[in-house]
């Protein structure tokens, strides 16, 4: 190595002859460089920052989905607490309304059942009349004719018709008082 | 190992040298992976396209962070090749083969390579230089868009600092000269150091592993070189992030606005 760089130095070279710097070897390092410039940029840093652009992207997207989803959801949340207790209260005053109806409809029921037998009750009296009636018909004519009988036979006669029209209603009289 | 590449073949006209060579063979080995990583791009990436993902990926958010949001798409692809170019010419420097299969003759101490068929392509000033020369070209393009034409002069020779009246006509010609060596600067200080601080770093990192492995006789001399070739693995990474860093803060400076505080 020493004798080398001391040999160009017994030469003098210039600057450029030491390092071996000329324009057709510079040109092609330079082109060199510039193609892995141009294909490294073309193949891998478009593509590749592009990708990394779109999937920052995408993520921020679903980041912001995801809160959008949160606070949906806390606003569905919301509102279905919000149905349950209105629910909660329709269903309490349904069965208010029910229990209302029933209340009023077995009332009712009620009223009607004790219209019933208190109709019941006095067809019933009306009929044990009638039965008492015809009874106490059939008995004064009963003990009208065994008055009459009874009296043909002490007084030993023949009672006429009137005779016995007037007896029976005597009776009748007497049983009625 | 000589300070220039040593012409290997020609094409044509062109003499194709040791250090081209390494420079195509990277250069296709990133293609073809490149192309096998992102030629069925996914949005659930797997293997290959997660690693270039996440090279991409880091690089980019690195660069943003220095550079910010708006240039960063303007920049990055040159700062992410030079990046990966460097760091994939650098360790493919450090494959056993390198600078020890080639041409060369018999000595008393052995056979002596003094043409090597591969050579680190950052351990030849073209290469470097080309990478310099196409970050200046570059940093013009990004200077002019940032600023126009009128505020990119402005920016370089205009005094600064809001004064008026006489102190103004007094720190004219020197904000001018500022300007002139800040020229100076931009198209010479800065494209010759970054030429010379990679190629003197891989250049010196392949002289050093060279020299350790003839301290000892081989194959002891592996214990001496380990060490180094370690160094070298880390060297490699540094260098490219050196390279890249720089170009960023330099495109940083210029897309500043006086008012962002220059």
């Amino acid at each position: 190595m020493i004798p080398i760089i001391l040999a160009t130095q017994t030469h003098a070279p210039g600057f450029f002859e030491q390092f071996g710097v000329d324009w057709p070897h510079f040109i092609a390092q330079l082109l060199t460089m510039l193609v892995v410039l141009y294909v490294l940029n073309r193949y891998a840093y478009k593509p590749l920052l592009d990708l990394l652009e779109e999937r920052r992207r995408r993520i921020a997207e679903s980041m912001a989905q995801a809160e959008q989803v949160k606070q949906e959801l806390a606003k569905a949340q919301e509102a279905r607490e919000k149905i349950i207790a209105d629910a909660g209260k329709q269903a309490q005053q349904l069965i208010d309304e029910a229990r209302a109806a029933a209340q009023r409809q077995g009332d009712q029921q009620l009223q009607q059942a004790i219209a019933q037998a208190e109709a019941l009750i006095a067809k019933a009296r009306e009929a044990t009349d009638l039965d008492r009636q015809r009874m106490l018909t059939e008995l004064k004519r009963e003990v009208g004719r065994l008055v009459v009988e009874t009296t043909a036979k002490v007084t030993g006669k023949v009672l006429t018709p009137d005779d016995q029209r007037r007896l029976a209603e005597e009776t009748s009289k007497q049983l009625v008082a | 190992m000589p300070t220039f590449a040593e012409p290997l073949f020609h094409i044509g006209p062109l003499p194709v040298t040791n250090s081209m060579l390494v420079a195509w063979i990277v250069a296709a080995g990133l293609i073809a992976l490149v192309q096998l990583g992102t030629r069925k791009v996914q949005l659930l990436p797997g293997g290959l396209q997660n690693f270039l993902e996440f090279v991409v990926e880091g690089l980019h958010d690195l660069l943003e962070g220095i550079i910010g949001p708006d240039f960063v798409k303007r920049t990055f692809p040159f700062m992410a090749t030079v990046f990966i170019f460097i760091l994939c010419c650098n360790w493919s420097g450090l494959i056993p083969g390198f600078a020890t299969i080639g041409w060369g003759h018999a000595t008393e101490h052995g056979f002596k390579v003094t043409t090597p068929l591969l050579r680190p392509a950052n351990a030849d000033v073209n290469m470097t230089g080309a990478m310099a020369l196409t970050f200046t070209v570059l940093w013009c393009v990004w200077y002019v868009q940032a600023h126009g034409v009128g505020g990119a002069l402005k920016h370089l020779f205009a005094p600064k600092g809001g004064m008026h009246g006489a102190i103004l006509l007094v720190l004219v010609p020197v904000f001018a000269f500022v300007g002139l060596l800040e020229l100076v600067s931009i198209f010479f200080v800065r494209p010759l150091g970054l030429t010379i601080r990679l190629f003197g770093n891989i250049y010196a990192g392949d002289n050093l592993l060279e020299a350790m492995a003839v301290v000892i006789p081989p194959p002891f001399s592996a214990l001496t070189m380990l060490p180094f070739y370690f160094l070298e693995l880390i060297v490699g990474v540094v260098q490219a992030l050196v390279f890249m860093l720089l170009c960023a803060a330099f495109t940083t400076a210029a897309i500043m606005h006086e008012e962002e505080g220059h």
